[in-house]
């Protein structure tokens, strides 16, 4: 039996409120291990970017706990999460000067000293997450002239960096084209495989979620569901959420 | 022997983090403050009375000069690394002191305790009646700092920001004109010269006071570097690579309503070099590490304030202008540009 990665007791997940909580998903109890490649699916608003703010320590929860090796995730020390989970987000970074390789760099901010010099070490890592993710030729860029898709890739850099044994991406697909799209998802699975890393991946390319993860977490309403890609096709849940015009 | 390698080795360090054009680019910003200090002690303008006395030459040096140079330095630097922090909290290449209504909730605390000294005359006292002004000043900043920051929260648009604390900013000066219309003519006219902005007013004494506190707040900022670059990237992402946004948010608040409260209480509301010089510095600067944006910025800071130092004084042989005219005359019209051209933000 291994010991579960990350692991959701009755996590009820949302946005604490003075009057009334809004939860978004409640009662959650998954397990999910190192080597997985897991995606996420559901439709829009059904709460993936809240689940994988949770489980990265930037929302509190409103019941029930997280644990991340073992350890709840509001007990872990920021400098020392920073170490265990990275983040790739929807949101927009831009202005300051900050350019493809600023935002990389960033990725090893828990790792330098307090004016976060970059030793070769550092350099290292930075140059060969911005080579895996194609940016090579960006990298001197300001954040403000990347398309959209390259700024995409220019987070998963960042995130991969970071070097930490649990990744969180939330729809990294959506901006990619359909090449970098499969090179994206082949280079997750690599990840999951060869580093035994943990990473959870929401998207809308279903057909993607399917070829590429080890497993699939679907949400559809009042229902959360773990289940294993190849039994996806048969699933009620993924079948409503989409997955039915898969088949063809 | 040791010495020498380790002094190769100290600028080994320093060109990883600088390239060399950006050392030359700090070597002529170190001419440029040498020659502002040069003219602002030696060319004084107003005051030079032509007099071959040593003793008077002396004084004016000493008492006059001297202060109003270190008191321009101070302000510069102060001024803009306030705005410097600003803009990196509120993610905001427009936000600075006077825009937002800073400087102004500052100068409004400053009338009232000022009102409220003369008339209770807890003012006999120069350290406590400084003290009193200085915290109220300070508060005064941090009050406006936290209302913008609590709007920030729901308008997404810089611009709108910008307006809200145009907006703050006349209802502070509207309270602060009702006051001067109930206050005698002294003070009054004390009043409205001090709210024009003057650098001249600071005495030895009073940079007993202003050198110590503003150097502690700039210097405590080597321990915000990393927090600074890190923030620039957004609450999330900087909680994400480790760092405590909330906590550092209120310390960088702190400090930079020290700066600018500190700055108002000594030489007015100084308008636009807040907002204007951390732009500057990025245009010249293109990097995104903030502890080459916090240097410049000072240095730039203190370079503006001196050479306005010195316009003000020469223009007109009898009188001094205001300082805010020219910071304003370079400070607005670089704003509209870069409202036009926002690459650089």
């Amino acid at each position: 039996m291994i010991d579960a990665c990350i692991s959701l007791k009755n996590a009820s997940l949302g946005y604490a409120q003075s009057d009334k909580d809004l939860s978004v998903l409640s009662n959650i109890t998954i397990d999910l291990h190192a080597g997985e490649l897991i995606g996420i699916a559901g439709l829009n608003g059904i709460g993936k970017s809240t689940l994988l703010k949770s489980i990265g320590g930037l929302l509190p929860l409103l019941s029930g706990d997280i644990f991340i090796d073992g350890i709840s995730v509001s007990k872990y020390p920021l400098a020392h999460l920073a170490k265990k989970i990275s983040l790739v987000l929807t949101e927009k970074v831009s202005g300051f000067n900050l350019t493809a390789y600023d935002l990389v760099s960033a990725g090893q901010i828990p790792y330098t000293n307090n004016f976060h010099h970059l030793k070769n070490e550092h350099k290292l890592i930075i140059e060969s997450a911005i080579e895996s993710c194609g940016l090579t030729l960006h990298q001197d860029k300001l954040l403000n002239e990347l398309s959209d898709g390259l700024f995409q890739k220019t987070v998963i850099a960042k995130s991969l960096a970071q070097q930490t044994p649990i990744m969180l991406l939330d729809e990294p697909s959506a901006f990619l084209d359909y090449a970098s799209k499969h090179e994206l998802f082949i280079l997750l699975k690599n990840l999951a495989e060869k580093d035994k890393k943990c990473i959870l991946v929401s998207s809308h390319d279903l057909d993607l979620l399917v070829k590429y993860c080890t497993k699939l977490l679907v949400l559809s309403e009042n229902n959360i569901e773990l289940i294993n890609t190849s039994e996806a096709l048969l699933n009620k849940g993924f079948i409503e959420i989409g997955g039915g015009y898969l088949s063809a | 022997m040791f010495n020498v390698k380790f002094r190769t080795l100290r600028i080994e360090v320093l060109l990883t983090i600088l390239s060399k054009s950006s050392i030359i680019k700090f070597l002529v910003l170190a001419l440029l403050f040498s020659a502002g200090c040069f003219l602002s002690l030696f060319y004084g303008g107003s005051e030079s009375i032509i007099s071959t006395e040593l003793n008077q030459y002396n004084f004016i040096f000493w008492q006059i000069r001297f202060p109003k140079t270190i008191t321009a330095i101070i302000a510069g630097s102060a001024l803009s690394v306030s705005g410097l922090i600003l803009q990196i909290i509120f993610r905001n290449p427009l936000a600075g002191p006077y825009v937002l209504g800073i400087s102004s909730g500052a100068s409004l605390l400053v009338a009232i305790s000022t009102l409220a000294g003369s008339t209770f005359h807890f003012f006999s006292d120069f350290f406590i009646g400084k003290s009193v002004i200085l915290f109220s000043a300070i508060t005064g900043s941090i009050l406006i700092t936290l209302i913008i920051l609590f709007i920030s929260k729901k308008v997404k648009s810089s611009v709108i920001l910008l307006l809200i604390g145009l907006m703050i900013s006349q209802i502070c000066g509207a309270i602060q004109t009702a006051l001067e219309y109930f206050s005698d003519p002294n003070n009054l006219k004390a009043f409205v010269i001090w709210g024009m902005g003057s650098l001249a007013n600071t005495t030895n004494y009073d940079l007993m006071l202003f050198i110590p506190i503003s150097l502690i707040a700039l210097l405590s900022l080597i321990f915000f570097v990393k927090p600074l670059n890190a923030m620039l990237l957004g609450e999330n992402y900087a909680q994400n690579v480790g760092i405590d946004f909330k906590r550092s948010q209120f310390f960088l608040i702190l400090i930079s309503s020290i700066l600018t409260g500190l700055t108002t209480a000594f030489c007015g509301p100084i308008a636009f070099v807040g907002i204007a010089v951390p732009i500057l510095s990025r245009m010249v600067f293109q990097t995104a590490r903030q502890e080459v944006h916090i240097t410049s910025s000072m240095l730039i800071g203190s370079i503006i304030l001196l050479l306005a130092d010195a316009l003000c004084n020469s223009i007109f042989k009898t009188v001094a202008l205001p300082i805010n005219m020219i910071t304003t005359f370079i400070g607005a019209p670089l704003v509209i540009y870069l409202m036009f051209r926002n690459k650089h933000w």
